[in-house]
């Protein structure tokens, strides 16, 4: 009886399997509308089936794309596997992975749509894109962030900071601060005057994240505090003259030791939290989102967009009362601290940073690469882009008498809803988009740019910080000067040759090594009760890795894209 | 009842060795026609894919494929054992699969019986199914829980300077010497259940009349259990720990990448992670270095299995072929 | 077993004094078992029960931590979130499933024959299979060339690739054999006077004594059916049909842990591109919820191998 029954279960569901596999054949729907896929190497958040404004820019274009993203493997895994498994997608963000792809010829060129296209052409000027230029001289891919249609209107700081709660410089009446001394003293009083939050939790002075890879929120700030903006792997020293430009090590110079010294001193007295060495990025959001760290350094997108929501949720006090962590002024505010005081500091760096390494692509296997092209090229249409980033007019924004868009509470609090976001929003975030003015040159491209609507999302004591400096924005909080970075420097920003060195070379090698010998040594020596003896240490394992191949590569690189500008009637300002 | 099951098979296992004739070889056609069947499957599925062990002596590249691909020789091993890190993996991955498959063993054997003494089927059968649960969780989670017990303010050092045996937090998890007892308690944690499902239902084999002629010689519950229940279990616990011998290099890739952190790096790596570091760069896909790598794991695999199969052989224990 | 016998000389002597003793003896070590096992339980319990009271909380509240066993505010949105608002979820579930049937049935039918096999005392070619399936175990040609073959056998972007190349596991068949090996070589001998065929032995006397290591094994491979997520993405990637349950539970899981090597580091990235995280809440409440249906399938599955079997009364 029991085999007869699993026999027929069986026999069941095989017939059930096979009449879905029948009607598994996708391609072009019905209604005219071309289906493609899209892979980016990077973590993300698919969007559900029948996504509304994904249907409406759908009608629209004609084009709708299926995305998907990084799971359970790196980036090199992802991209390895999906070459292999000769099935891609038509469109492709392989990330660090993009070199990959195009040695292996599997990407289309840009060129000819770039003429056919002058959105796409837009999106960069004629020096930007041939930094895009591979060696056979072609555009096979553009990176879509960080592109300001226009302007910088920037009213973030998306880089790295030392941050402080904006609670702790009201009770000091909004000093100045510019060097890590004054930082530390400043937390240190702090938390021994205010060891608790109102519910009871414990303030901890400062911690930092040193994970994996964002380990950067430990290793670099040398190179900021010696003066120098982020070119991420080393320090590019201009006092011969920017035509002048010589590469040198953040890890090696004094100030480097001076930092790791003066953390290690701070570790010693109790005022770095004793887990920052060992804790994961979740428990370093979830200890951020108490409200107990006074004090961290980060870059802003690494913390900021997690803690929000915590931040604003009401908790009970220990005396029965409710509070909002905003509210009580636990929001962080930037500060560009320096070596010495009255130092220039280029934490904040202005104008579009061009990551050439990697970007939007269309792949060998998309049926009808024009269509694509002409699908990119839509997406910078002012009303698709719209629908991208600002919704559905009425549903997501209002518009005022003067044209000018806006957003009620409840539709920011629906743009922040993970589930709203499935269902309703389409930003096809990987592929071309603006920053900046919109073409009617009245609204923002992104709303998070339009500054009443930045404003609108500040909780009162951040609102009293910036005042009382005398600032509006993060970037003006920040107080570097207004360095426009990728014209000043030619190179600049060097990390979008560091992110993506492979280790075929001398300097690739090298590299990796230094980062394993950083991530090793750099929390032991701040923990450690023999500074000196474990810095000695350090530098030892760390001269072993022959960073000098590293940086002659580094050098070079410098130099190749000083040569690039200067051809293109680049001069020193 | 002379004998218990184990010493029976081992008997026949030894003196069992059916000479070749073509009429023997008639009389089992259905059996030899059947083994062709799953030869044939076997190539397929598992031998095929074993040609792009040839990758490993190339400079692979996908585009070029194996035909056009440069030859490297023996380089990609040379760049592997060159490199005191890749020696200090190999030490950790053995290091902590030994630990594991001693601990994971003898614990899972033990559970098993100590649950096979239980009398009231109800709380067996509650206390099994509560003991397998973890299994089903994913590592990220199983390592969220491990990491929040051991930080400073986990509930660990709350405990243990509560009863004042320290009086500063202690960072096991910074520490080098207590990372690979935490991985093997980590993995006892959540596998140790689900590995005496296997020791469980050997035990249901175990003739239960030796249970009762064992009684009736007046053996108490610690002799039936040393007597009885383990020469029963015997067979199964050395064809596990056999197979699993060959997984000692198979340590683990997840756990160590989730609980590691840089101050531990030294003895936290496994030869996985290794080769998700270099062989899997996104930004230079060396997928000969990784075949490599795969190469000398089976090598050391296979020494390990062959080894102990001989080992077994000689003792008359079972044995895997 | 010299030991046994040896052991039961010694005690010949005391036989009455010992009875008395060794139920003292008998109660204590119940106590102490008992207690052991409970403990046990608890300290495993936690993990799940600690996921369960995350799952059941509200999302922002519990990214705080200090969540154990009890939800601090309760709520069911997290449920919501998994089961109602993905599409994903609920094409997974049915693959998922059907996977989990036809692969177990398929699965242990393979395995159980070629255990059959190769626990004949008598079959020519036992260990040189038996070496070969051994093999199969740890060498293994990487993931590379298994995708390129799989591609030219067609089995991509289709469901049979989650049944068929997994079929046989030399691991399943290794337990499967020593237990087969264990029934008494004179019923098949009995058998095989009265003209049966191999193919009798096994279906007749073989299976019907194998029910426990069958039930053992059926649960190995449903559960690996039901946790697979890896060759859903490896080989059905831009498939969604083909999706299964565990690799959407694997994508909300990812988006907090993933690394993103050094792509974002110093970019200027939108909101929409970083904000990814998801809530732990609706880590949790996934990790039930797919969790839920695989264990309910223990307790049908545990009489098999937790009763025992009396076939003992066959052996001689």
């Amino acid at each position: 009886m029991k085999t007869k029954k699993l026999v027929a279960l069986a026999l069941a569901s095989m017939l059930a399997v096979s009449s879905f596999t029948a009607c598994a054949a996708g391609g072009k729907s019905g209604s005219g509308i071309t289906d493609f896929t899209m892979f980016a190497a990077m973590a993300g958040k698919e969007k559900d089936e029948g996504n509304e404004i994904k249907e409406m820019i759908a009608q629209k274009t004609g084009v709708r794309v299926k995305e998907s993203w990084l799971t359970g493997q790196n980036a090199g895994e992802a991209i390895g596997s999906i070459i292999a498994s000769g099935k891609l997608p038509d469109f492709i963000d392989g990330g660090d992975g993009s070199i990959t792809l195009y040695q292996n010829h599997l990407l289309v060129a840009w060129d000819p749509y770039l003429e056919k296209y002058p959105n796409l052409k837009e999106m960069y000027t004629e020096e930007e894109w041939d930094k895009f230029r591979m060696d056979d001289g072609k555009i096979y891919w553009a990176n879509v962030f960080g592109n300001h249609y226009k302007d910088d209107t920037t009213t973030g700081h998306n880089g790295e900071a030392f941050w402080i709660q904006a609670r702790v410089l009201e009770a000091y009446g909004y000093p100045k601060i510019e060097t890590l001394d004054q930082y530390f003293e400043i937390l240190e009083k702090f938390a021994k005057e205010h060891p608790e939050l109102p519910n009871g939790t414990k303030v901890i002075p400062y911690t930092c994240l040193c994970e994996g890879w964002k380990y950067y929120c430990l290793e670099n700030a040398p190179m900021f505090l010696d003066g120098y903006p982020n070119d991420g792997c080393v320090i590019v020293n201009v006092d011969d003259g920017v035509d002048k430009p010589k590469v040198v090590d953040y890890n090696t110079t004094d100030t480097a030791k001076a930092y790791f010294k003066k953390l290690n001193e701070e570790y010693a007295k109790g005022n770095i939290d004793p887990d920052f060495a060992i804790q994961t990025y979740d428990e370093y959001i979830a200890k951020l989102s108490t409200g107990a760290v006074l004090g961290l350094c980060d870059q802003y997108w690494d913390f900021a967009y997690n803690i929000m929501g915590p931040f604003a949720t009401p908790i009970k006090a220990t005396d029965g009362s409710s509070f909002r962590l905003d509210q009580l002024g636990c929001d962080y505010v930037p500060l560009g601290l320096t070596a010495k005081a009255g130092m220039q500091n280029q934490w904040h760096t202005y104008g579009d940073e061009l990551n050439q390494a990697s970007g939007c692509a269309v792949t060998t296997a998309c049926k009808d690469p024009d269509k694509a092209f002409e699908f990119l090229s839509r997406l910078l249409d002012q009303d698709i882009h719209d629908l991208r980033f600002w919704g559905v007019k009425d549903v997501d924004y209002l518009v005022d008498e003067n044209g000018v868009f806006y957003r009620n509470e409840q539709m920011r609090e629906n743009w922040k809803s993970d589930s709203y976001k499935a269902k309703h929003t389409c930003e096809y975030s990987y592929m071309p988009q603006w920053m900046g003015m919109s073409k009617d040159g009245k609204n923002y491209m992104q709303p998070a740019e339009k500054p009443e609507e930045f404003r609108a999302g500040l909780a009162e004591p951040l609102k009293k910080a910036f005042e009382a400096y005398g600032k509006s924005t993060y970037a003006e909080m920040v107080g570097s000067p207004y360095i426009m970075g990728a014209e000043k420097y030619p190179w600049y920003p060097l990390w979008s040759w560091s992110n993506g060195i492979s280790s075929d070379t001398p300097g690739g090698i090298a590299w990796k090594k230094m980062g394993e010998e950083k991530h090793k040594w750099l929390p032991a020596v701040v923990i450690s009760t023999d500074f000196e003896k474990d810095w000695n240490a350090y530098m030892d394992a760390y001269k072993a890795c022959k960073p000098e191949d590293f940086l002659k590569e580094a050098q070079d690189e410098v130099n190749k894209r000083l040569k690039t500008a200067q051809d293109h009637g680049w001069k020193a300002s | 009842m002379e004998n218990t099951l184990s010493t029976k098979k081992t008997k026949q296992v030894d003196t069992n060795k059916t000479p070749f004739t073509v009429k023997e070889l008639k009389r089992q056609w259905i059996l030899v026609a059947i083994a062709v069947v799953y030869v044939v499957y076997g190539i397929i599925f598992y031998y095929l894919p074993l040609v792009g062990w040839i990758m490993a002596f190339q400079n692979f590249v996908y585009a070029d494929g194996i035909t056009g691909s440069k030859w490297v020789g023996l380089y990609k091993f040379q760049f592997l054992f060159r490199d005191p890190t890749f020696l200090k993996v190999i030490r950790n991955t053995f290091a902590m699969g030994a630990l594991n498959l001693v601990f994971s063993t003898v614990v899972a054997i033990a559970f098993a019986i100590l649950l096979n003494e239980v009398k009231n089927k109800w709380f067996k059968k509650s206390i099994q199914t509560i003991s397998y649960l973890p299994h089903f969780l994913s590592w990220i989670i199983v390592v969220a829980i491990v990491h929040d017990a051991l930080t400073s303010t986990g509930i660990i050092n709350e405990l243990l300077m509560k009863f004042h045996i320290i009086d500063m937090p202690f960072p096991f998890l910074g520490k080098t010497e207590w990372f690979w007892p935490i991985v093997t308690f980590s993995h006892l944690w959540k596998e140790t259940g689900w590995n005496a499902i296997i020791y469980l239902a050997a035990i249901t084999s175990i003739d239960p009349s030796l249970y009762e002629s064992a009684s009736i010689d007046g053996a108490g519950r610690f002799q039936k259990m040393r007597y009885v229940t383990l020469p029963g279990l015997r067979p199964t616990i050395m064809i596990l720990l056999l197979m699993n011998m060959g997984n000692v290099l198979n340590a683990g890739f997840e756990l160590q990448y989730l609980l590691g952190n840089g101050l531990v790096q030294d003895v936290s790596r496994t030869i996985d992670i290794y080769i998700l570091d270099w062989a899997l760069d996104a930004r230079n896909l060396d997928y000969s270095l990784g075949t490599a790598a795969g190469i000398f794991k089976t090598v050391v695999s296979m020494t390990f299995i062959l080894v102990s199969n001989y080992i077994a052989k000689k003792r008359g224990d079972e044995r895997l072929f | 077993m010299s030991d046994l016998s040896a052991n039961r000389v010694s005690r010949m002597g005391d036989g009455v004094s010992r009875k008395k003793k060794m139920a003292t003896e008998d109660l204590i070590f119940t106590i102490i078992n008992t207690t052991f096992l409970v403990l046990f339980a608890i300290v495993t319990l936690y993990p799940v029960l600690n996921t369960l009271a995350i799952s059941f909380n509200d999302g922002n509240d519990a990214v705080r931590g200090g969540i154990h066993l009890w939800p601090r505010i309760w709520t069911l949105r997290n449920y919501d979130e998994v089961i109602f608002q993905r599409d994903g979820i609920r094409i997974g579930a049915k693959i998922t499933v059907l996977r989990t049937v036809i692969g177990t049935i398929t699965s242990l039918a393979a395995n159980a024959l070629l255990s059959f096999i190769l626990s004949r005392k008598k079959f020519l070619f036992k260990s040189g299979l038996s070496l070969f399936w051994v093999i199969t175990m740890y060498a293994s040609g990487g993931m590379i060339p298994t995708l390129i073959l799989f591609r030219y056998l067609h089995l991509t972007s289709s469901f049979w690739v989650y049944v068929i190349p997994g079929m046989v596991s030399a691991f399943n068949v290794m337990v499967m054999r020593t237990y087969m090996a264990g029934i008494p070589d004179s019923l098949e001998e009995a058998a095989q006077l009265e003209g049966a065929g191999y193919m009798r032995i096994f279906w007749s006397i073989v299976t019907p004594l194998c029910k426990p290591v069958y039930a053992t094994i059926a649960l190995f491979v449903a559960v690996y059916h039901w946790n697979s997520w890896f060759d859903a993405m490896l080989y059905n990637r831009f498939d969604p049909q083909y999706t299964t349950l565990q690799y959407e539970l694997r994508k909300l899981l990812d988006s907090v842990s993933a690394s993103t090597g050094g792509q974002v580091a110093g970019t200027s990235l939108t909101s929409s591109a970083v904000n990814t995280i998801t809530p732990v809440t609706v880590r949790a409440a996934a990790t039930i919820a797919t969790m839920a249906p695989i264990i309910a399938l223990y307790p049908f599955l545990q009489r098999y191998f937790v009763t025992g079997l009396t076939i003992g009364g066959v052996k001689e």
